[in-house]
């Protein structure tokens, strides 16, 4: 299903989501707030105009905090324990970049492939991700075309939008899609001849953008195993200060902790609850006996960097990273996967 | 103006007569116009160096991380680090000296003075460059100039500053054992704790309304921790990693260990901890401003530790980082200390 | 009646061993009426209370925290309390800065013999919650 939106009619499209009072969608769109760029729940006004957001979605299926399970003991009686799910409600997230997009297919391989996580599963099933293609690389560090994407691509998405100025090209990828683009009926109209040669064009020139440049990315995954034991892991992850930007901001790590958040004791009461975790924390790998397997920086990055660039690709084939450049930009000492990656596997020979 | 090349120099002579094991400096990055820092150990390495308006980190952090290394190791030093210093990263220095993580001799300081001037905040550059992007960036005078695919961009520096400097009362360093760069001290380009007294302005619910939203937005990514010189603790309050969890933890011993802050990134857990930090920080913070700069969601940490400083500047007459052999904030006290609080 | 008359509030109060926590009992044998609102929890000294300590109350659902130890000059430690003036001037400060009502917090010095100024710490304080009501503000979600 091809269409044409009207970018005034968005809000409409929006409205009519949103207003389906039996199975009515909860909207988010990138808004900017304090400086930073986060979905939030849209009331109109939105404007699709976002370089890219500050985090990516994948909280959307992954939150930062999900409660496992509540329990509670009474003294003398058997532990009651009651699990939590989340709540039924459908998500559609607006603005979705395509790297955002194809970091989605990715948590699934993580979250439903060999085992299925009912957390996951039960809020991914409800988000349907609207994307928006890029008409020029939106960050600086934007690397997509390196890992096998694209500005224009369409993985993981249900929507694509395309920007041609005063109207969206709007093409529908799933079922889903199409549902959505069902609901605002009217809003659409057929794209003209002239539309598809102009949305044509537009993702042509999308793709001819200079981005960063990863350059030997099929090579990669030998290499990094080859470089297992380098000496360029250390010196490059000198600078590193062990923080959980690169992470948390990532569209496609997923480490968790699991912890148990006890509210009283007595009667003992409270809940389990998943958070996400970082490799790069220096207590991610600490043993309890204090011995740390990845003692060092070094250690940490070759971690996030052969996860993403080997042992993801080696388990699933295809690269982790999905190229949005936000660990890169967002780095307070300056560690660029692009140049890591880069050096390491020149230097692998 | 500061000659990169006499810093350079300088770094080549420590290294060649081997008065020091490393130089601690700026250099190039790969992303943009952003400086990254640089570990100088060889002569080659030592034209990297650089010094323009991106170099914001505090170095001083990084001689924390090789004292910590050096005692994991069980090694002691055979010659100081050379580190470069700002005035707000050496009075960091001269509190982690206070507090004896390492000795004078340990670290050969070569300070630069920020003279009129101070680092770029990127946050207030990116609307003025309108979509652009810096490739490099530069001091010159009152200005700071940037190269972008458009052309050069040339902006009086207040406008682009971080308010830590435009605040900074003394943007020159101090304790030094070189020092290039004209001392400036006194050039008072904003009013001291300005952002911190607009802020102070608004009423108590104002306030409440403004920082619940940051405390709501906070990640807990801990890059301000991380970033920090100060916070050096081997094991931090919101860690406990020294409460293992085995196949004999009961729940009783679950529900009786002290954890003070929940590893959820949740309103009052954020709260606990960046109040917690900023206590911690009370008399040893010394603005650097790293915090701010690296929180990934705009949480105005700054503003917290300022209230701090000035709180403790003007009823304690305290200045963090002043002396090496002066005694700490709250290990001290003074009988003129302010007690009309207490009933 | 409203919720607001029968809001009882909840007070942390950490009393130094030798002076407030003495002071407090002292209240107790000589039946000195004031409201029973106070959790005491008795530490060595007021120099002993970490900043962290009253956080940490706030976050586990205190409506206010005291902290009370001896006059200044007769500190067991001798210098015990002039350290806490200054630790709790601060964090008074930090609490109030980010907009939590300064109410919430009190700091007073009551010797073993002040019997008759705990009871009206306690009720001064108490008087002084009510009309605050429940601290929501630094407290730990019930669940969410």
């Amino acid at each position: 299903m091809e269409k044409i939106l009207d970018k005034k009619q968005i809000d409409g499209w929006i409205a009519a989501l949103t207003a389906k009072s039996q199975d009515g969608w909860e909207v988010h769109a990138p808004m900017l707030e304090e400086g930073i760029w986060t979905y939030q729940p849209a009331s109109g006004a939105v404007r699709l105009d976002h370089p890219n957001t500050n985090q990516s979605p994948k909280g959307f299926a992954f939150p930062q905090r999900e409660i496992f399970f509540s329990f509670e003991q009474i003294k003398g009686e058997a532990p009651r324990l009651t699990q939590v799910l989340p709540k039924e409600q459908r998500h559609a997230v607006f603005g979705v970049r395509p790297c955002d997009g194809r970091g989605v297919p990715r948590m699934d391989k993580v979250f439903t492939d060999h085992v299925e996580d009912p957390y996951y599963n039960a809020r991914r099933k409800n988000v349907a991700y609207v994307g928006l293609a890029c008409n020029k690389p939106p960050s600086p560090n934007c690397f997509c075309l390196s890992v096998g994407g694209s500005p224009v691509s369409t993985d993981g998405l249900d929507v694509q939008l395309t920007d041609l100025g005063d109207r969206y090209f709007v093409k529908a990828i799933t079922e889903t899609g199409k549902a959505l683009m069902t609901a605002g009926g009217k809003l659409f109209t057929d794209p003209s001849a002239a539309d598809q040669k102009q949305v044509k064009q537009v993702h042509t020139d999308a793709v001819a953008h200079p981005q960063r440049k990863i350059n030997d990315p099929d090579g990669a995954p030998a290499k990094l195993r080859a470089s297992f034991n380098s000496p360029l892991w250390e010196e490059m992850a000198r600078a590193c200060i062990g923080c959980g930007i690169c992470t948390f901001l990532c569209p496609t790590c997923h480490c968790f902790d699991i912890n148990d958040e006890v509210q009283s004791k007595a009667p003992l009461k409270g809940q389990r609850v998943r958070t996400w975790d970082n490799c790069q924390f220096p207590d991610f790998t600490m043993h309890s006996s204090g011995h740390n397997p990845r003692e060092n920086t070094g250690a940490r990055l070759r971690q996030r960097v052969n996860h993403k660039f080997q042992y993801f690709h080696e388990n699933f084939g295809m690269h982790q990273c999905t190229g949005c450049g936000r660990c890169i930009s967002g780095c307070p000492v300056g560690i660029d996967i692009v140049a890591v990656v880069n050096k390491v596997t020149e230097h692998a020979g | 103006m500061i000659d990169i090349k006499d810093i350079r120099d300088t770094a080549r002579d420590m290294l060649t007569k081997g008065e020091a094991r490393a130089v601690i400096g700026y250099r190039r990055g790969s992303r943009g116009m952003l400086a990254e820092p640089a570990f100088i150990t060889n002569l080659e390495q030592a034209d990297e160096l650089v010094w323009d308006p991106t170099c914001f980190h505090n170095l001083s952090l990084y001689l924390v991380e090789d004292r910590k290394f050096l005692a994991h190791l069980r090694k002691t030093a055979n010659a100081p680090i050379a580190i470069v210093a700002k005035g707000c990263d050496a009075r960091s220095i001269v509190v982690l000296m206070q507090e004896h993580y390492f000795k004078r001799e340990d670290v050969y300081i070569i300070g630069v003075s920020c003279e009129g001037t101070g680092v770029v905040d990127e946050r207030k550059l990116a609307p003025l460059l309108n979509g652009a992007h810096a490739t490099s960036a530069a001091f010159d005078g009152d200005d700071f100039v940037f190269t972008t695919a458009e052309g050069e961009k040339r902006l009086p520096a207040r406008e682009v500053m971080a308010d830590r400097c435009l605040e900074c009362r003394n943007p020159f360093p101090k304790e030094h054992n070189a020092v290039f760069g004209e001392d400036k001290t006194g050039r008072q380009l904003a009013e001291p704790f300005a952002a911190l007294t607009r802020f102070e302005a608004q009423g108590n619910s104002a306030r409440w309304d403004i920082w619940s939203r940051h405390f709501d937005r906070c990640i807990r990514c801990f890059a301000c921790r991380s970033v920090c010189p100060m916070c050096y603790c081997d094991e931090c309050v919101v860690d406990s990693i020294s409460f293992p969890v085995t196949a004999e933890t009961t729940a009783e011993d679950k529900a009786n260990r002290i954890r003070w802050i929940e590893r959820s990134a949740v309103r009052s857990e954020n709260i606990t901890y960046l109040m917690t930090r900023a206590m911690h920080l009370a008399g040893r913070c010394t603005d650097c401003g790293e915090c701010e700069r690296a929180c990934p969601v705009n949480v105005p940490i700054r503003l917290l530790n300022n209230k701090m400083e000035r709180e403790a500047r003007e009823k304690f007459g305290y200045e963090p980082g002043a002396s090496i052999g002066g005694s700490s904030l709250v290990a001290s006290f003074l009988d003129s200390d302010p007690g009309d609080f207490i009933r | 009646m409203s919720e607001q008359q029968t809001y009882e509030p909840r007070i942390v109060a950490f009393l130094c061993k030798w002076c407030s926590s003495a002071g407090s009992d002292l209240a107790g044998v000589s039946r000195i009426q004031y409201p029973a609102n106070a959790t005491p929890i008795t530490v060595p000294c007021t120099g002993a209370i970490s900043p962290m300590y009253i956080l940490s109350a706030f976050n586990k659902g205190a409506d206010g925290v005291l902290v009370s130890g001896c006059h200044i000059g007769d500190c067991h430690y001798i210098e015990g309390n002039y350290l806490a003036r200054r630790k709790m001037h601060l964090i008074m400060q930090l609490i109030e800065f980010i907009g939590v009502e300064p109410n919430r917090f009190r700091m007073s010095w009551v010797s073993a013999a002040e019997g008759g100024k705990f009871a009206q710490v306690i009720t001064d304080f108490v008087n002084d919650l009510k009309p605050l009501g429940p601290q929501e503000k630094l407290k730990k979600a019930e669940r969410a």
